[in-house]
């Protein structure tokens, strides 16, 4: 017995510089495994954000006539798996719809919530980009023409409850989307403002006027 | 006896040691003492245990590569046991054409108008007449290696091979262009024409083209040999340039211009399929800034100190031109893609040049 003890040693350490030579040829073998992070390999289909918005910054029109009205520019952006509930970023983005650029970057620098500040960050990098690179001309002169929100990755985690349950955490992300429009803002985007008591009586008597009595004279 | 002896010391050591102290001897014994076998000797699980949620590392998605250090990618490789890339130390470049002109051809100034009396006019003489015994030299050379070159008829065909390139850089077709086009000049050709849409339009020669100066190198090996010739062109183009929506930026299409322009064609001569390609154009000292872009744009207000230094090397560069182009710096700041294309129009003039 303690010969075969003696033998194994011996060849131990006979050996040793041998096994150390074949570890390092196995080396480069564990590229193959997954070992790399979830998120960044390629066989994850879900972490490719959104990819049909910006496309829409690629579009070249066709050249228009000296007569015609000169198209709209308009520019395309966004920001992708913010940290924070595509509920409450909704708020954000219908708030800030219709707005012109500048009427929006002041009002949310007063809104005191963090996807605020994620969206005015957005706004700001459109508006560079449609005077860097989409021949605007002025950039104050951008309206909010769309903004909207995306569910991004949805991370899972454990709660403990009593008693030995357990509740599933939600972790959200959300996407961002913007497109600016050169020009005004529509007077009434969302709903139309209130009418002055003149305007309705003079409404008022407008139908008044224009309606037909059935079996008059 | 030694009872009676330990005893004393013990009593001794409580009415020394100070009440602190003595707590802590007191804790060490509690410690030793453990009844509860159920409970895990370090306390970093109670409080794991007590916590409502299970911790998890979430990815922060913003974060740029160049945010972390050397030290954390490190340590974030080893983590994940990933071999740290491989440094890219190749450099690649072209053998098919040289990455500029050797010896310009100087334009004269004024189109060779200057007096031949005046010091200015006798001196352009002079250089004309150095340049161009190198000019017939290098054309011998050149014949030496294609028969069939003729400075008379290379100029017209320097002329389809012009008016091919500026049609496949207006329709972007990007794999014919290479076919009429130096590796060195492509990019100059097709920055910026990505989201543009480019009318361009060859009216008329104004005058038949003609060459006017020709040089041939040798690179790395003397065998490797390189011919660039020059040709002046006077001719009449129109140019629009649309933005992305299709409104014009830059030009006309109504517009014809007078263009004359100097443009160098290349070939690598010792490779026998080489082609005589566009390669550059040749922009001389005096010629006066060109106009900005009709649009309003904002100047970025530069530090004094790069403003400075860049003045300076203006002053450098420009030392045989008497005026400094302040306009040039907005010109590049307003950047589009007049900037690019602009290059087509050089100068305008009428006069004849000297020629071989």
């Amino acid at each position: 017995m303690a010969s075969l003890v003696k033998q194994f040693a011996r060849l131990n350490i006979t050996q040793r510089s041998l096994l150390q030579n074949s570890c390092k040829l196995l080396l480069p073998a564990s590229h193959s495994l997954h070992t790399t992070d979830t998120l960044s390999s390629k066989w994850n289909k879900a972490n490719h954000g959104p990819r049909k918005w910006l496309v829409s910054n690629k579009t070249v029109h066709p050249p228009q006539k000296p007569d015609e009205e000169p198209r709209k520019a308009y520019v395309c952006h966004m920001r992708t798996n913010i940290k924070y509930s595509p509920d409450k970023m909704w708020y954000i983005a219908s708030f800030v719809r219709g707005m012109s650029v500048d009427e929006a970057v002041k009002q949310l620098s007063f809104v005191l919530k963090k996807g605020a500040t994620h969206v005015k960050e957005v706004i700001l990098e459109a508006q560079e980009m449609a005077v860097k690179q989409h021949n605007v001309e002025y950039k104050s002169n951008l309206w909010i023409a769309e903004s909207f929100v995306g569910k991004g990755r949805v991370f899972r985690g454990l709660r403990r409850h009593a008693r030995g349950r357990q509740g599933i955490v939600e972790y959200k992300h959300c996407h961002y989307f913007v497109r600016l429009e050169e020009g005004e803002p529509p007077k009434d985007y969302y709903l139309p403002t209130q009418q002055t008591p003149e305007q309705q009586l003079e409404k008022w008597i407008e139908q008044m006027r224009s309606r037909k009595v059935i079996n008059s004279l | 006896m030694e009872l009676a002896a330990s005893a004393r010391c013990g009593i001794k050591m409580l009415q020394l040691v100070q009440p602190p102290a003595m707590q802590a001897l007191l804790q060490m014994q509690s410690q030793q003492l453990r009844h509860r076998q159920t409970k895990h000797w370090n306390p970093k699980f109670k409080k794991l245990r007590a916590q409502k949620f299970v911790k998890l590392d979430l990815p922060n998605f913003h974060e740029k590569p160049g945010d972390l250090t050397q030290e954390e990618i490190r340590s974030r490789l080893k983590e994940r046991g990933v071999l740290p890339p491989r440094p890219w130390l190749e450099r690649p470049f072209h053998i098919s054409c040289t990455g500029g002109i050797f010896e310009a051809y100087v334009p004269p100034e004024g189109d060779g108008k200057k007096s031949f009396i005046s010091s200015v006019g006798a001196k352009q003489k002079l250089e004309f007449l150095e340049k161009k015994s190198k000019s017939v030299m290098a054309v011998r050379k050149i014949r030496s290696y294609e028969e069939e070159f003729s400075t008379d008829d290379f100029a017209s065909e320097a002329q389809d091979i012009y008016i091919a390139a500026h049609n496949q850089m207006a329709a972007k077709n990007k794999h014919q262009l290479r076919e009429f086009v130096t590796e060195r000049c492509y990019p100059e050709m097709m920055h910026n024409v990505r989201d543009k849409t480019i009318h361009w339009r060859f009216l008329q020669s104004l005058e038949p083209p003609r060459l006017v100066h020709a040089r041939v190198t040798d690179i790395v090996s003397k065998e490797n040999l390189y011919a660039q010739v020059t040709v002046r062109f006077h001719t009449q183009q129109m140019l629009a340039i649309y933005d992305r929506f299709g409104r014009l930026m830059h030009g006309s299409e109504i517009l014809a211009k007078d263009v004359l322009e100097y443009v160098v064609f290349e070939k690598h001569i010792s490779n026998e399929y080489g082609k005589w390609r566009l390669h550059d154009k040749i922009i001389p000292d005096w010629l006066p800034a060109k106009e900005p872009a009709p649009i309003t744009y904002r100047v970025i207000e530069e530090p004094e100190e790069a403003m400075e230094l860049l003045a300076e090397g203006d002053k450098k560069l420009e030392a045989g031109a008497e005026k400094q182009n302040p306009e040039h710096l907005d010109n590049i700041e307003s950047g589009a893609a007049v900037e690019a294309v602009n290059e087509n129009k050089a100068a305008k003039s009428t006069t004849a040049s000297p020629s071989i």
